[in-house]
């Protein structure tokens, strides 16, 4: 059995997602208006949220990893880095075609519904088909990126 | 309830808040802050799969209770509401019903073929500056910021 499925690591998934569906709260990332602002390019405000976010963690990580950290609960940190295949540039088409439509995605439509705006509920439905239609066409072994990784057995 | 949170905190404060939630939860368990795998998984504890992580689907419950304690604790608190203020100016409920459904579909096929979304390869991929995350979250930017230009001309500017 592996760490990651201790009652530690629940713990630390439901405080994790708490305090990642706070913040997207508080830069109202789950209101419509503000995706559709960013994606209209009427405002640059989430695209620098995002590059601010990487500009911390992507020299984090990039330190950690030299130092070859241990983590408590998942072995030794090891960052994923694929190579390019077709499959990423079909799906990143079809996520940016859905994202623009729906005007959310994935943690921000759960925070949606949280914050009483119940078309979330519209648009977690589609997620959870679209996603387990992905997974039915799936052909390759691995997706081999950063998320959907085979969990590490320690 | 206390409204003691600013209506939208600035992107100065969330982005490297982000950072530090990306960092932390790699330091201690070596995993992605991504959100379609965990619907992935919480789809797989419902239909009773034998290799859940379930810590995933705790991550789920906390990503809609996170925003439950913002919106609804330390904000004013706000009613329930349909959302969507912008497209239901432009277009009927009628047809902004099915238009969220079918896009919310094209999203997650395409999160799930890609292998992450947003937060999965926009943050977390190019964090760890993996070549495939780069691609995916430019093909994403670019489809999306083209999609949404084809939406205003279609409704006539008013999208």
């Amino acid at each position: 059995m592996s760490s990651l499925d201790s009652k530690r690591m629940n713990a630390i998934g439901l405080l994790f997602g708490m305090l990642f569906g706070g913040l997207l709260a508080g830069a109202n990332l789950h209101e419509y208006d503000t995706i559709h602002a960013m994606l209209s390019l009427e405002e640059p405000d989430v695209f620098l949220l995002m590059a601010s976010a990487i500009a911390v963690s992507a020299p984090a990580l990039w330190w950690l990893e030299r130092r070859g950290v241990v983590t408590p609960l998942g072995g030794k940190l090891k960052l994923s880095r694929s190579k390019p295949e077709a499959h990423h540039l079909k799906g990143g088409a079809l996520f940016g075609l859905g994202w623009a439509v729906a005007g959310t995605c994935p943690a921000p439509a759960l925070v949606m519904v949280s914050s009483g705006a119940m078309l979330g509920l519209v648009a977690i439905a589609g997620l959870f088909i679209g996603l387990q239609l992905s997974q039915r066409d799936r052909t390759d072994a691995g997706q081999g990126d950063g998320e959907h990784r085979e969990l590490v057995e320690v | 309830m206390f409204d003691v949170m600013p209506d939208r905190v600035p992107w100065y404060v969330v982005g490297p808040g982000l950072g530090v939630l990306i960092g932390a939860l790699f330091v201690l368990a070596n995993q992605p802050l991504g959100a379609s795998g965990a619907y992935l998984q919480t789809a797989g504890l419902v239909r009773q799969k034998t290799d859940v992580a379930v810590w995933r689907v705790w991550y789920f419950v906390g990503m809609f209770a996170g925003g439950l304690v913002v919106s609804q604790v330390l904000r004013e608190g706000a009613e329930v509401r349909s959302g969507y203020d912008v497209l239901r100016e432009a277009l009927p409920l009628g047809l902004v019903i099915p238009l969220v459904f079918a896009g919310a579909i094209v999203m997650g096929y395409g999160a799930g073929t890609a292998g992450g979304c947003t937060s999965g390869h926009g943050l977390c991929g190019t964090s760890q500056r993996s070549p495939a995350s780069f691609v995916v979250t430019a093909t994403f930017m670019a489809t999306a910021i083209a999609t949404t230009g084809v939406l205003h001309l279609l409704t006539g500017g008013d999208l």
